[in-house]
């Protein structure tokens, strides 16, 4: 198991606050956040490369907060690749090897022929990393990391340089090798269906603080701030204070509720649905893969999508009358209490 | 489509035409100046032979302490961001703003027996002042910022994370220097050493002053020059150019072998 205990890290102006992780054996755990959230800096930190100000790292029981990144046998591989550009495949995989005190462990050659068939690499193994395909420089890349048995890998946005179809057939590929393998896996990504995808756990990070941590379908029915909600695609988020729509969504106190655009039916008739409203369609977007559409009543503006066949259906256009709704079980409750200062400007 | 007319182009080739004829027609012309005969009368002259290979040495000599010394500082500046960078960057440099007759007499308030540093160095009997350390000190003061500053560029071309994969994999910080960082600067860091020789053979200003003797090259032609003139001074003049520029040629060629192969730019 690795515990992050308490992690504080200092660079600059940016700091990691009291981040607490615990990862079982085995477990893919995802770091997901935007961009200069701390994400890459806390993964970094549990590998020894940036040094931290307090807290303890440990590993299977372990201390390793003030072991030297070659001691930790934690293995990193970035978004850019970074294979050594000197060596072929074959001699980038088993870089790691030579610093291996046995590295004439059998096991070693096995780990090899085993990631290669994995990874299917066997036909690339003497090309130079110049002459390599993204998605192929990525799974030597992931074979080198995997090779020694690390305790954990870490995986810093494996996927965001590549190109759609590809990125698909790697992450995929990373699930099969856990699955296959039982590494632990701590990966860091800005993309909520990836984690969504590939994680066992998540934590999402804001600002170099951990906002929220649990199982995926936890986080995605039950975010527990506004910041994770709309980060996990929640696009309909509403302040509830007054008390009609209190007594409409059933809530005691005043709250933030959220609901997603893919769980907004939208009909020319009446529909059966839980919350169910009438007005009007306003904008309307065509983004090519689904069809972006405001349903709007009296009170607010609704986001929902639709799939083009479904929008043709209809034959909606803007101004036009429409049902919309939803139901119960697809309303988020989001925990955050608005603040004073919010209220104020709210009002 | 043909090409377009592009002026920046047309005033690239004026311009880089002009500059060319500048560097190599100076020294093309010296050939003119002397004749075959006297280039081999120079060539058995021990005195002209002797202060070459003074200058070969010493240029030399000079490349190589340059590099023990500067790799490391290199590195450190080319990995770390600190307070006081700027001002340490700039104080490397600051023998390349100095005229070199200058540099020169600040070196030997340093060296002369009359200061603590030059006492020190004659009670462990280290002669600094005409001999070929002194040749060799007065060298690296204006040649060796040229190698750091070569190297620290060099090394900031590789990623900071391409070694962090290499640590994260077992290797210490020596090993992934060693087997990583300095593999793939070695280019830009030969480079470095190539301009720093170039610069250590072409000095004169700061050496006169700590050395006149031993005879570096371009002591003996300016001696033979102001003393016999340019018919003495030229057959000398042809050897050390033709010498600098074979070794400047040959390391050119090192350097750029294997530049396909492996370049992170």
């Amino acid at each position: 198991m690795i515990y992050v205990k308490n992690l504080n890290i200092k660079l600059g102006l940016f700091q990691i606050k009291n981040v607490e992780l615990k990862i079982k054996k085995g477990e893919f755990l995802i770091l997901l956040g935007p961009t200069a959230a701390g994400k890459s800096v806390i993964i970094e930190a549990i590998a020894g490369l940036v040094p931290i100000q307090s807290g303890k790292i440990i590993v299977n029981n372990h201390d390793i907060t003030n072991l030297r990144p070659e001691h930790r046998n934690i293995s990193i591989c970035y978004q850019d690749y970074n294979l050594f550009p000197h060596m072929n495949v074959r001699n980038n995989i088993c870089y790691g090897l030579r610093f291996k005190k046995d590295k004439d462990n059998p096991k070693y050659q096995k780990n090899f022929k085993d990631l290669v068939k994995l990874l299917k690499i066997g036909n690339i193994l003497e090309r130079m990393p110049l002459n390599l395909s993204g998605g192929e420089q990525q799974r030597v890349s992931l074979a080198r990391g995997l090779i020694g048995n690390p305790d954990v890998l870490l995986l810093d946005e494996p996927l965001s340089a590549l190109d759609p179809n590809i990125k698909t057939t790697i992450q995929e590929e990373l699930k099969n090798i856990h699955q296959t393998l039982h590494t632990t896996i701590v990966m860091v990504t800005h993309d909520f269906i990836e984690a969504n995808y590939l994680a066992e756990r998540v934590a999402i990070i804001r600002e170099g603080e951990i906002v929220q941590q649990g199982y995926p379908d936890e986080i995605f029915q039950k975010p527990s701030s506004v910041f994770a909600a709309q980060f996990i695609g929640v696009k309909n988020i509403f302040w509830i204070e007054n008390p009609e729509e209190l007594a409409f969504f059933g809530l005691a106190n005043p709250a933030y509720i959220g609901i997603r655009p893919e769980n907004i039916y939208i009909s020319l008739k009446p529909i059966k649905a839980d919350y169910l409203f009438q007005g009007k369609v306003g904008d309307i977007q065509n983004n090519q893969i689904y069809m972006e559409i405001q349903c709007c009543n009296t009170q607010r503006n609704y986001l929902s999508y639709l799939t083009i066949n479904r929008f043709f259906e209809l034959g909606l256009t803007k101004g036009m009358p429409v049902y919309f709704g939803f139901h119960k079980k697809n309303l988020i409750y989001i925990e955050e209490q608005i603040s004073e200062l919010e209220k104020g400007l709210k009002n | 489509m043909g090409k377009r007319f592009e002026f920046i182009y047309v005033l690239a080739a004026i311009t880089g035409f002009l500059i060319l004829l500048f560097n190599i027609y100076p020294i093309l012309n010296t050939f003119y100046w002397t004749d075959w005969e006297t280039i081999k009368m120079t060539l058995v002259d021990k005195k002209v032979m002797a202060s070459i290979w003074t200058s070969v040495k010493c240029a030399s000599i000079t490349t190589i302490i340059s590099f023990f010394l500067g790799i490391p500082l290199a590195y450190y500046l080319a990995r770390h961001e600190f307070k006081l960078k700027n001002l340490i960057e700039s104080l490397v440099d600051i023998p390349m703003v100095i005229p070199h007759t200058v540099a020169g007499i600040c070196l030997l308030t340093v060296l002369s027996p009359r200061s603590p540093f030059g006492q020190f160095l004659r009670k462990n009997n280290i002669e600094a002042l005409g001999t070929e350390v002194g040749i060799v000190v007065a060298m690296l003061f204006v040649s060796m910022p040229l190698l750091v500053d070569s190297a620290r560029d060099a090394f900031k071309w590789v990623p900071v994370r391409m070694e962090n994969v290499s640590r994260s994999l077992g290797a210490t910080q020596i090993q992934t220097f060693l087997g990583v960082t300095f593999i793939l600067s070695w280019r830009g860091i030969l480079s470095g050493m190539i301009v720093t020789w170039a610069r250590a053979i072409s000095e004169f200003g700061a050496v006169i002053i700590l050395a006149y003797h031993p005879m570096i090259a371009p002591t003996l032609i300016y001696e033979r020059f102001s003393t016999y003139g340019m018919k003495y001074a030229v057959p000398a003049n042809i050897i050390l150019v033709i010498i600098s520029i074979i070794i400047f040629i040959a390391l050119r060629l090192v350097s750029l072998g294997g530049k396909e192969k492996h370049d992170l730019r």
